[in-house]
C-alpha cells in the first residue's frame, strides 16, 4: 500500500551538523576565503577599535590627572562667569568635609583670574593661575613644562660655528628664541633624525641647555609662558607688573619677579600664562581667604566611585558651591573625542561593509555551485527547511570558525599592546610631547567592545544565510535538477 | 495492481513564444512490479512525463494518481514527503551526496523516515550486497567508478522500499560492462523486491529488457507494447 505520511518533524537522527561539516571541506578552498573573510574582518575591527579606544583612555587620563582633575569645587556661577567675584571662601570647615570623604587622597586650590602684565612699555592681558607649587607639580607635572633648552640669539650664533650642515644651519633661524621642555620636540623642530641625534644632539643640549626656575610659596614670584616672555621681552630674574581688578572691584597690582618660563602645549595658553604661587595669588586679588576651583584628588577614578563621591561630597557642602566631575569639564575633549570616535566607527562600517560583500560573494558562489545538489535532495525527500538547517549550520560553522579564530589572533596581539604600547614618531611624537603626554598608542583591555565586534560579525553571517535559504524556499526542483 | 494512473495529462510549457506541449494528452496505468521503459526521440517529453510522475513537476491539465492519492492535491510539504516515502530516483548523472559514504548514501532516506539504526544497518547493507558494493560501503562516490556510482544509486532509491522507482537514462553514462551489471542488478531487485521501475532511456540493452516499451513521440503516446 502507499506509505503516504506527512512528517511534520523532519527526522532528527540524519545529523545536520555531521552532513554540514563535511559540506564544509568538500571546497577547502572556499571555506577557507569565506572563514578568512571573517577572521580578517573580526581580527582588524577588534584591533582598530581597541587602539581607538586605548588612545581615548590614554588621552582623557593624560588631561584629567594633569589638569582638571576628576572632581572640582567650584562656586556655582564659576564654571560660566569666572571672575573674581565668583571665588568661594574656602573654609576649614569645607576642607575638612570634604578630606572625610573615603575617596579624597588630597585637596589642591587654585585661584584663577585675569590681569594686565606689564614690562618696560609692553603690556598685555594675561591669565593668572595662582597655585600650589608643590600639590601642582603632582597633579598637572608644571615641572616638566619647565623651559630647559632655548635657542637664544647667542646660542644660534655658536651652533652656526660648529661642524653642521648649511641646511642645518639655515633652518636654525626659524626658530630663533623659541624655549623647549623636551629634547623630542627640539629635535623634531631641528628636523635632526633619530641617526643623527646622537652625534648631534649632545652639542646642542649642551649649548641651547636653560638654567629654569621654580616658584616658591610665599614669594613674589611667577612663571611665565615662554611666548609671553617672548612678548614681554623678559628672562629669569625679571620683574613683571601685573594690574588687575580684585575681589569686590577693589584694585589688584603687584610687582613679581619670573622665576621661571614655561612652554605651554597651545600657543594660546602659552601666550598668556602666569602662574603665582596661589597664597601670594589671593592676596593680589584681594581675596585672602578665597579659591576660584579646588582640585580634588580622588583614590578610585572609576565612573562608578566618581559619582558616588560627586553625590555624596554635593549634599554635605554649602551652597553656592557645587562639585562637577571630570565629563562635565572636559565637556569640549568629550565631543572631539565622540567625533573622532564616529570616524572610526565609520572606518569599521566600510570595513565590514567590504567583508559582508566578500563573504557574500562566496555564499553565492557555493548558492550557485549546488543548486542541482539541493535539487537532487529535495527530490528525493528532503524537505526544504531541513535542507535549509544544513545550509545554516554550514554557515554557522565558517561564522564560529572566523569569529574564534579572529578572537584568538586579536587576543595575543591586544595584550601584548596593553603591556607594550605602540610609540608614535616624527610629527605625532612633536604633538604628544607638546600636551605633556607620552607619545604611545596603547591598546584597551578586552572589555564590552569585543563582545560589540563579534555581535556585528555573527549578525553579517547571519544576514548572508539569507540569500541561500531564499534561494532553497524558491527553488523548483525540476530546474534545479536542470543546472 | 495499479499503482499509477496517469489520466490524459499534458504539460503546455508557455516560456517561448509558441508553448511546447511536452506531453500531450498522455493517458497510461502502471502495475505492481512492472519494468517498464519509455522511448522516443530527443525531445518526445519521456523525462518530463517521468517528471510529472515523480512530482517534480505538476501538469497542466489531467491528473495523476499514485495508489489513489492524486498529486496535484498535495501540498509542496506534502508532496516531498510522499516522494520520499514511495518513490525512489535514479538519476542520469547518479546524484550521489559527495560528503556522504556509499553507506550514508543508501541509508539517507531511511534516516529521513527515522528507521531504527538496527533496521538501517540490515536494509543497508542487504542493499549493498545486492548491487556488489558490500566491500566499498566507507569509500565517498568520489573515489567511485561512475558504474560503482549508478549501482549506489540504485540502492538509495530502493533503500526505503518505495511503491515504484523512476530512473532518467540511468545508464546513458556507464560503459557497458556497467550498464549491462546494472540492468541485471535492476532486474533481479524488481523481481524480489515487487517494485515497479520506470525508465526513460534511449538505451536498447534498457528496451530488451524491459517487460513494457512505451514509445513517446511529440509528447503523445505512440505505442505501448506489452511483452511475455
Amino acid at each position: 500500500m502507499v506509505n503516504y505520511v506527512c512528517l511534520s518533524d523532519q527526522s532528527k537522527t540524519m545529523k545536520n551538523y555531521r552532513i554540514a561539516w563535511r559540506n564544509l571541506w568538500r571546497n577547502k578552498r572556499r571555506t577557507l576565503i569565506t572563514v578568512g573573510s571573517v577572521f580578517f574582518a573580526l581580527f582588524f575591527a577588534l584591533i582598530l577599535r581597541s587602539l581607538q579606544l586605548g588612545s581615548y583612555d590614554h588621552m582623557f587620563k593624560n588631561v584629567i590627572e594633569s589638569y582638571t582633575g576628576y572632581i572640582q569645587v567650584q562656586n556655582e556661577e564659576f564654571k560660566d562667569n569666572s571672575v573674581v567675584d565668583n571665588a568661594f571662601e574656602f573654609t576649614p570647615e569645607i576642607q575638612k568635609t570634604l578630606m572625610a570623604n573615603k575617596n579624597i587622597s588630597d585637596i589642591i586650590p587654585r585661584f584663577e583670574s585675569f590681569a594686565l602684565a606689564s614690562s618696560g612699555a609692553l603690556t598685555k592681558g594675561v591669565l593668572v593661575l595662582g597655585i600650589d607649587p608643590e600639590k601642582e607639580a603632582l597633579l598637572s607635572n608644571i615641572k616638566e613644562r619647565l623651559v630647559c633648552y632655548k635657542l637664544t640669539a647667542s646660542v644660534i650664533d655658536t651652533l652656526k660655528r660648529k661642524n653642521f650642515s648649511q641646511e642645518f644651519i639655515s633652518g636654525l633661524e626659524l626658530f630663533r628664541g623659541e624655549g623647549y621642555s623636551s629634547e623630542i620636540i627640539l629635535q623634531s623642530d631641528l628636523g635632526i633624525s633619530d641617526r643623527d641625534a646622537t652625534s648631534v644632539m649632545p652639542v646642542i643640549k649642551k649649548t641651547a641647555y636653560f638654567a629654569n626656575g621654580y616658584i616658591s610659596a610665599g614669594k613674589q614670584e611667577a612663571l611665565v609662558g615662554d611666548k609671553l616672555a617672548k612678548f614681554l621681552k623678559v628672562d629669569i630674574g625679571d620683574t613683571l607688573i601685573l594690574l588687575g581688578q580684585g575681589f569686590h572691584g577693589t584694585t589688584a597690582a603687584g610687582k613679581f619677579v619670573i622665576a621661571g618660563i614655561v612652554r605651554m602645549p597651545t600657543s594660546d595658553i602659552d601666550n598668556k600664562i602666569v602662574y603665582l604661587p596661589v597664597d601670594v595669588c589671593r592676596e593680589f586679588y584681594n581675596a585672602s581667604d578665597m579659591m576660584t576651583s579646588v582640585v580634588l584628588s580622588v583614590k578610585d577614578n572609576s565612573d562608578k566611585a566618581i559619582k558616588s563621591t560627586i553625590r555624596t561630597l554635593g549634599q554635605k557642602i554649602p551652597l553656592p558651591l557645587r562639585l562637577i566631575g571630570w565629563r562635565e569639564m572636559n565637556e569640549l575633549l568629550i565631543s572631539q573625542m565622540d567625533a573622532d570616535d564616529k570616524s572610526g566607527r565609520i572606518l569599521i562600517g566600510v570595513l565590514y561593509l567590504i567583508i559582508t560583500f566578500g563573504i557574500f560573494g562566496t555564499v553565492l558562489m557555493m548558492t550557485i555551485e549546488r543548486k542541482r545538489e539541493f535539487g537532487v535532495l529535495v527530490a528525493i525527500g528532503m524537505q526544504k527547511s531541513k535542507l535549509a538547517a544544513v545550509i545554516s549550520v554550514e554557515m554557522f560553522y565558517i561564522g564560529l570558525l572566523g569569529i574564534i579564530s579572529g578572537i584568538a589572533a586579536a587576543l595575543p596581539v591586544i595584550i601584548y599592546g596593553q603591556y607594550h604600547p605602540m610609540r608614535l614618531s616624527g610629527e605625532y611624537v612633536k604633538i604628544y610631547e607638546s600636551y605633556g603626554m607620552e607619545p604611545i598608542m596603547p591598546f584597551m583591555p578586552v572589555d564590552n567592545y569585543f563582545i560589540w565586534q563579534s555581535g556585528i560579525v555573527s549578525l553579517i553571517v547571519v544576514v548572508s544565510i539569507f540569500y541561500p535559504l531564499r534561494k532553497i524556499y524558491k527553488m523548483k526542483v525540476v530546474n534545479s535538477l536542470r543546472a | 495492481m495499479k499503482v499509477i494512473e496517469i489520466n490524459n495529462v499534458h504539460k503546455i510549457y508557455n516560456e517561448t513564444e509558441i508553448p511546447v506541449r511536452a506531453v500531450d494528452g498522455v493517458t497510461l496505468c502502471f502495475d505492481e512490479a512492472e519494468f517498464a521503459a519509455i522511448v522516443g526521440p530527443s525531445g518526445s517529453g519521456k523525462t518530463t512525463l517521468l517528471n510529472l510522475i515523480g512530482g517534480l513537476d505538476s501538469p497542466t491539465s489531467g491528473e495523476i494518481l499514485i495508489d489513489g492519492i492524486n498529486l496535484s492535491g498535495l501540498k509542496s510539504s506534502e508532496l516531498i514527503d510522499f516522494r520520499m516515502m514511495n518513490i525512489g530516483f535514479v538519476f542520469q548523472a547518479y546524484n550521489l551526496i559527495p560528503v556522504l559514504t556509499a553507506k550514508e548514501n543508501v541509508e539517507f532516506i531511511m534516516n529521513l523516515q527515522k528507521w531504527s539504526r538496527k533496521e538501517r544497518d540490515e536494509r543497508t547493507f542487504e542493499l549493498l550486497k545486492a548491487v556488489g558494493l558490500y566491500e566499498r560501503a566507507d569509500s565517498r562516490p568520489a573515489k567511485m567508478s561512475g558504474g560503482q556510482q549508478q549501482r549506489i544509486a540504485v540502492a538509495r532509491a530502493l533503500a526505503s522500499r518505495p511503491r515504484f522507482v523512476l530512473a532518467d537514462e540511468p545508464t546513458a553514462n556507464l560503459d557497458s560492462k556497467s550498464a549491462a551489471t546494472l540492468l541485471e542488478i535492476m532486474e533481479k531487485l524488481n523481481h524480489e523486491e515487487k517494485i515497479t521501475f520506470i525508465f526513460s532511456t534511449h538505451d536498447a540493452r534498457v528496451v530488451k529488457m524491459a517487460h513494457r516499451v512505451i514509445t513517446l513521440e511529440d509528447g503523445k503516446v505512440v505505442s505501448d507494447d506489452v511483452r511475455e
